[in-house]
């Protein structure tokens, strides 16, 4: 594994008019590694991940990917300057993105879902991006809904069919904004499968997640998010074990019942 | 070409009386067609099925054609079945219907919008049935419909310039006589056309002010 | 009941209907494009004209707006048939309406069907082009189906700037007949047809796409 991390974030700061949702955010995320962030809602983990996608840009700070930088870089005197589109875009392509909301585009099917960006940015020939796309949802085990839309799969075939979408791209990195938290619990571990499945093919992966129990058992790292600022990073073990941090404490009081909070 | 706008200015009081008309027009008109929409809509609505069937024949065959064509048959065509109205009464009758055909959609399109579970609610603390509609059908609805009433009663100020047509003295045929009888066409189709839209760009701010005001409202109670 | 005959020319009148309709809506429908796209221009003064013009054409009765067409042509020095300047008042105002309900077509758009697409890598022309217009036309298809027979029906205002057509034909009828009753009631029942057509052809249009809610 070499030094750089996949994922460098130093000092980022986002700010919504007079809100700072994020204070000073450093971070990284190691290479072929799990990164799990946890926190309570508005605590800004959703917009960091945002960011890493570039579908916010952060008010200060810097992120790199694969060691080049994303969007901004330092200047000579140390100054924050924007790069040229040019300059964005291919750090971009290196990573995929899955939403809570799947965001399925609801007038192709399946595999034109999967099979668009290739024809489209990639300038596949349609016969042989489709074989490709089709491939990718036999990984996901979705090769037999190919020609439904979207309005005629389930949540997690839904998911399903977005992480095959970003998969195609062949992203170096995949995030994840909170990709259960709009399934209904029967439909929560056929997507969870799927992503550790991913995790052991050696996929560096970013994921923002309530599923504690998934971080718990996947993330080689989880990072704890609270009012902005990263208030505890580590194994899962130092994490979670006890002693706890209080605010972590708290935060799994509220978000799992307590039975299950001592299961950890 | 010159503008002589002193000209047409000088019919004032004219242009007023006529502008007065067609805004009683357009009030009666939208007024009663309200009303009459909102009881054609509960009809359809509880009244069963052969009730509804029976008002959705003359409402879709209101929607289904020109105003023109309906006013012309009530004017023209009334006296020949006994029904021989006023110009301006005939136009009021006539705004009336149309107006009370599209309004009674849109207050149905309202009783459908509303969560079946709010209903379910205000049964369960014993809210008979025309508490639930005074009490919570009625000004939840008003909240959903407006934005629809609003744009349908603008449409009916811009309908009651087609009464021109049947010579009511309202302000298209006061304004555009004054034109044809001076050659003063473009200042006073001008005028004309200034005045509509004067009146529906405020009839349009009052609707989205009182919308603002419900929506505060709907934050409040909810 | 009036004879065939009569039915006949009625029917015959209602081609020049759906003929001044038709054309007058897709101009206005091509126009509708441009004016939307000024609307949400980024440029401050091609939107705030944008507005203006979508503002206007919609607050003045459309009898007004040909009028004012009919007679300031010829004031201007451009003599054009009635037709042509019935046409053209059609077809400058319902392009406000078409560009109003566009506009809400892409404004409903939801915008994580645009980032997905970013993230993608799509360029801004095909996010344009394969995301937002696709779903934007399919959000305002039932609009502008509805826009269009409320266009056909207006439509029989052009009568008054003296354009041969349904309600025209209806007029010369009922003067020359005495049956007006008979002669307006069956002119009713043809548009009444015509708008069932229109009703029946965009329910087959919305059906033909598969795909459901969005």
């Amino acid at each position: 594994m070499s030094l750089t991390p996949a994922i460098r974030v130093r000092g980022l700061v986002k700010r919504f008019g007079q809100t700072t949702v994020l204070d000073g955010i450093d971070l990284d995320a190691g290479r072929g590694e799990v990164t799990c962030l946890i926190g309570p809602s508005g605590s800004g983990k959703s917009t960091l991940l945002r960011c890493i996608a570039f579908l916010e840009e952060a008010t200060d700070g810097f992120i790199e990917i694969d060691g080049e930088p994303l969007g901004f870089a330092a200047g000579p005197s140390g100054e924050r300057m924007r790069l040229p589109q040019s300059a964005i875009r291919p750090v971009r392509s290196r990573v995929g993105m899955v939403f809570q909301q799947f965001n399925l585009w609801p007038h192709m099917t399946a595999l034109g879902n999967v099979s668009e960006a290739l024809v489209i940015v990639r300038g596949m020939k349609r016969r042989d991006a489709e074989a490709r796309a089709m491939a990718e949802l036999e990984k996901v085990g979705l090769s037999g809904r190919a020609s439904h839309y979207p309005s005629e799969l389930s949540g997690g075939q839904q998911q399903r069919v977005a992480i095959a979408r970003a998969l195609a791209l062949e992203p170096r990195i995949m995030l994840f904004d909170e990709p259960t938290s709009s399934l209904d619990p029967e439909l929560t571990g056929e997507v969870l499968n799927v992503m550790r499945d991913l995790a052991k093919t050696g996929m560096t992966m970013l994921v923002v997640t309530h599923e504690i129990g998934f971080a718990a058992s996947v993330g080689a790292k989880i990072v704890f998010l609270d009012h902005g600022k990263l208030l505890v990073q580590g194994t899962p073990g130092e994490v979670f074990g006890k002693p706890r941090h209080p605010r972590i404490e708290q935060f799994l009081d509220t978000y799992l019942d307590r039975g299950a909070a001592t299961l950890l | 070409m010159s503008f002589d706008l002193d000209l047409v200015l000088s019919f004032g009081p004219q242009i007023l009386t006529a502008l007065a008309i067609t805004i009683a027009l357009w009030v009666a008109g939208s007024g009663l067609g309200l009303v009459l929409g909102f009881f054609i809509a509960v009809a359809r609505r509880y009244g069963g099925k052969p009730v509804d069937t029976l008002l959705m024949l003359p409402v879709e065959l209101i929607r289904g054609t020109p105003f023109l064509v309906q006013i012309f048959l009530l004017y023209y065509g009334g006296p020949y079945v006994g029904l021989s109205l006023d110009k301006t009464v005939a136009g009021l009758l006539g705004l009336t219907v149309y107006g009370a055909a599209y309004y009674s959609e849109l207050w149905r399109a309202g009783f459908d919008a509303i969560p079946k579970g709010h209903l379910e609610a205000a049964d369960c603390v014993g809210l008979d049935r025309s508490q639930t509609m005074r009490r919570i059908i009625l000004p939840e609805m008003t909240m959903l419909v407006l934005p629809s009433m609003v744009n349908m009663t603008i449409l009916m100020l811009k309908e009651t310039a087609i009464l021109s047509i049947i010579s009511v003295p309202e302000l298209t045929l006061v304004v555009s006589a004054i034109g044809t009888e001076y050659y003063a066409f473009v200042e006073s189709f001008t005028i004309l056309a200034l005045l509509y839209w004067g009146l529906v760009e405020l009839c349009g701010a009052a609707g989205r002010h009182a919308e603002r005001r419900l929506s505060k409202y709907r934050f409040s109670v909810s | 009941m009036i004879s065939w005959k009569l039915f006949s020319l009625l029917v015959y009148a209602a081609q020049w209907t759906v003929l001044y309709s038709a054309i007058s809506i897709s101009i206005g429908f091509v126009m509708s494009a441009g004016i939307c796209s000024a609307t949400l221009s980024r440029n401050r003064a091609l939107a705030f004209a944008g507005k203006l013009y979508v503002s206007f054409f919609r607050g003045v009765p459309l009898l007004v707006q040909l009028l004012l067409i009919y007679y300031l042509l010829p004031g201007v020095g451009l003599d054009v048939p009635s037709h042509v300047a019935a046409i053209a008042g059609m077809a400058l105002c319902t392009s406000a309406y078409q560009a109003e309900i566009l506009r809400g077509g892409f404004a409903s758009v939801p915008r994580g069907l645009v980032e997905a697409a970013e993230m993608s890598g799509f360029s801004r022309l095909a996010i344009f082009r394969r995301i937002r217009m696709p779903i934007a036309v399919k959000l305002t298809m039932p609009a502008l189906i509805s826009e269009a027979i409320m266009m056909l029906k207006s439509s029989s205002l052009i009568s008054v700037v003296g354009v041969v057509e349904l309600t025209r034909m209806a007029q010369n009828l009922a003067a020359s007949t005495y049956k007006p009753m008979e002669i307006y009631t069956a002119a009713g029942f043809v548009y009444l047809v015509i708008n069932l057509v229109l009703v029946a052809l965009g329910y087959g249009l919305e059906k033909k796409l598969r795909w459901g809610r969005i």
